[in-house]
This record gives C-alpha cells, sequence and structure tokens, in this order.
C-alpha cells in the first residue's frame, strides 16, 4: 500500500511580557499552562519567562501544525515541551491532544524554539503519514 | 452569598478589561472576545483565570469548546471537512443566540466557531456555570 508523507507546520509569536503579566496577574495559572517538568526546567534558567514564552509558542505552534490551533481548546499541558539528551526540544503530546493527532495520521512533530528582543517564537512541523489505517485527514 | 446573574456578567467584563487592557465601552456584551476584541489564546486564559478569581467559578479553555459543542458528537456537529453540521448549528445557537444559522449554514468552519463567541456569551456561560448547569 502506498504510504505518502505529508508535512504540517504551524509557527506562533507573543510577547515574552505578556507571559509575564499572566503569570504576575494570575497566581497559579502556570499549573494550567505548563506541566511540572516544563516548570522545573524554566525555573532554573536565567530568565524563567523567556523559557516559558517559548514554550507558550510552541504549544501554539505545534497545535497549528496538528491543524486545530488552539481554538478547539484542548488542555495546554496536553502538548509538553522538553529536551532530549542533546539539548533540542522535542514534542510530548498527552491526553486527548494525543488521541486528535493520531485519528488525523501525524507520526511526529518537531518544533524549533527562540526569544530575543522580548519576543519568543516557535515552529512546529508535524509529519503525517498516509496509507493503510491513516487517512492525514485534512483539518 | 451567591453572585446574581448580573453581577457575573459583570465579573465579566471587569475580567475582559483586566486581561486585553480594553475600555468598558469595548468590552461591550455584543464585543467578539477574538475578532472585535483581539483576544488571543493567552488571553483567554488570562480572562478565564480572572474570572474564576472574582466568581469561583472555574472554566478552563478546554471547557469552552465542550460548552460550544454541548455534548454533540464530532462526528454529529461538523462534517468531514470540519464545517459544523445543521445540528452542530442549532446547538450553537443556543449558546450564541446572536448568530444568524442561515448565512452561515453550510460555510462555518469549526476552527472559527470560538470567534463568533462574545462577552455575553462568556456571561452566559459563567452564570450556567454558577447555577450548577452544564
Amino acid at each position: 500500500m502506498l504510504r505518502s508523507l505529508h508535512v504540517r507546520v504551524g509557527i506562533d509569536i507573543l510577547s515574552v511580557e505578556r507571559v509575564s503579566r499572566l503569570l504576575r496577574e494570575n497566581v497559579g495559572i502556570e499549573e494550567d499552562v505548563f506541566t511540572a517538568r516544563e516548570l522545573e526546567y524554566c525555573a532554573r534558567r536565567a530568565r524563567p519567562d523567556e523559557h516559558l514564552a517559548a514554550r507558550f509558542a510552541a504549544k501554539e505552534a505545534v497545535l497549528k501544525a496538528i491543524g486545530t490551533g488552539a481554538a478547539r481548546g484542548f488542555p495546554w499541558t496536553d502538548v509538553e515541551i522538553l529536551r532530549d539528551r542533546a539539548g533540542r526540544p522535542r514534542v510530548e503530546l498527552h491526553g486527548e491532544t494525543a488521541v486528535y493527532a493520531g485519528a488525523r495520521g501525524i507520526a511526529d512533530i518537531d518544533v524549533s524554539l527562540s526569544h530575543a528582543g522580548g519576543l519568543a517564537v516557535a515552529h512546529a512541523a508535524a509529519v503525517c503519514r498516509s496509507g493503510e489505517g491513516a487517512s492525514c485527514a485534512s483539518t | 452569598m451567591a453572585m446574581t446573574e448580573s453581577e457575573l456578567h459583570e465579573a465579566v467584563q471587569e475580567a475582559v478589561v483586566g486581561a486585553l487592557g480594553v475600555s468598558d465601552d469595548e468590552a461591550s456584551p455584543d464585543a467578539t472576545l477574538m475578532d472585535d476584541l483581539g483576544a488571543e489564546s493567552i488571553d483567554l486564559l488570562d480572562i478565564l483565570f480572572r474570572i474564576e478569581r472574582s466568581t469561583s467559578v472555574k472554566i478552563q479553555a478546554s471547557d469552552l469548546g465542550d460548552y460550544i459543542q454541548g455534548g454533540i458528537p464530532d462526528d454529529e456537529f461538523s462534517d468531514e471537512n470540519e464545517i459544523i453540521s445543521e445540528k452542530g448549528l442549532e446547538q450553537l445557537k443556543k449558546v450564541m443566540p446572536q448568530i444568524d444559522t442561515a448565512a452561515l449554514a453550510g460555510n462555518l468552519d469549526a476552527n472559527d466557531v470560538i470567534k463568533l463567541f462574545t462577552v455575553s456569551n462568556l456571561g452566559d456561560m459563567v452564570a450556567r456555570r454558577a447555577g450548577g448547569a452544564a
């Protein structure tokens, strides 16, 4: 059975100060957005908010690549941004988002993050394999 | 003491004003959060958290989608191209009474539904939650 690969991309950019304000004015909200592993990693950085903002952008970028954007209201913690042994960011999907992505034939997601000049940006690429049992359904 | 529906709507408006930095006039009941007021995902998070603080009604971003869809399965709510079905539009009319279902029939993408959500719609959702309704 012929299998083909499709790549879907997503990108997001936001102000680090917007994330700082969100966290500053809503104590406790970080647990609704970031996983414990994400919070632990960012807390160890010199400027945690930059890293949190980049991860927020990454979550949005991943959701766009999957095809929903944040419009579907999947839990933010379903998209977890971790780092591999080489220090590269990697994506782990959980819960409803993982199920949604799987149903649409998404086999892998890669993400890249950056922050500078008060902005955080992330780009995600989702690889979808179509063929027997998977349709790479358009979203 | 339980908040009245009017007080809950007022709390929602205050949350929108505080999160988005817009004026009271801009955050009118019929203003759409995303299109009219420019709210992005991070702003929705901010708004919902402020609402929880001021009303004790907890609504997560994921709850918005569930509320709007009203328990209708995805494959009945929209078609394979994610265009909202007739049944889906009937449901949307219940939670967003201001929408013109005739005009939207056959061309409303599921991912665009949230863009129709107004300050008043959010107030209604909070009021229903506070009253114990779904």
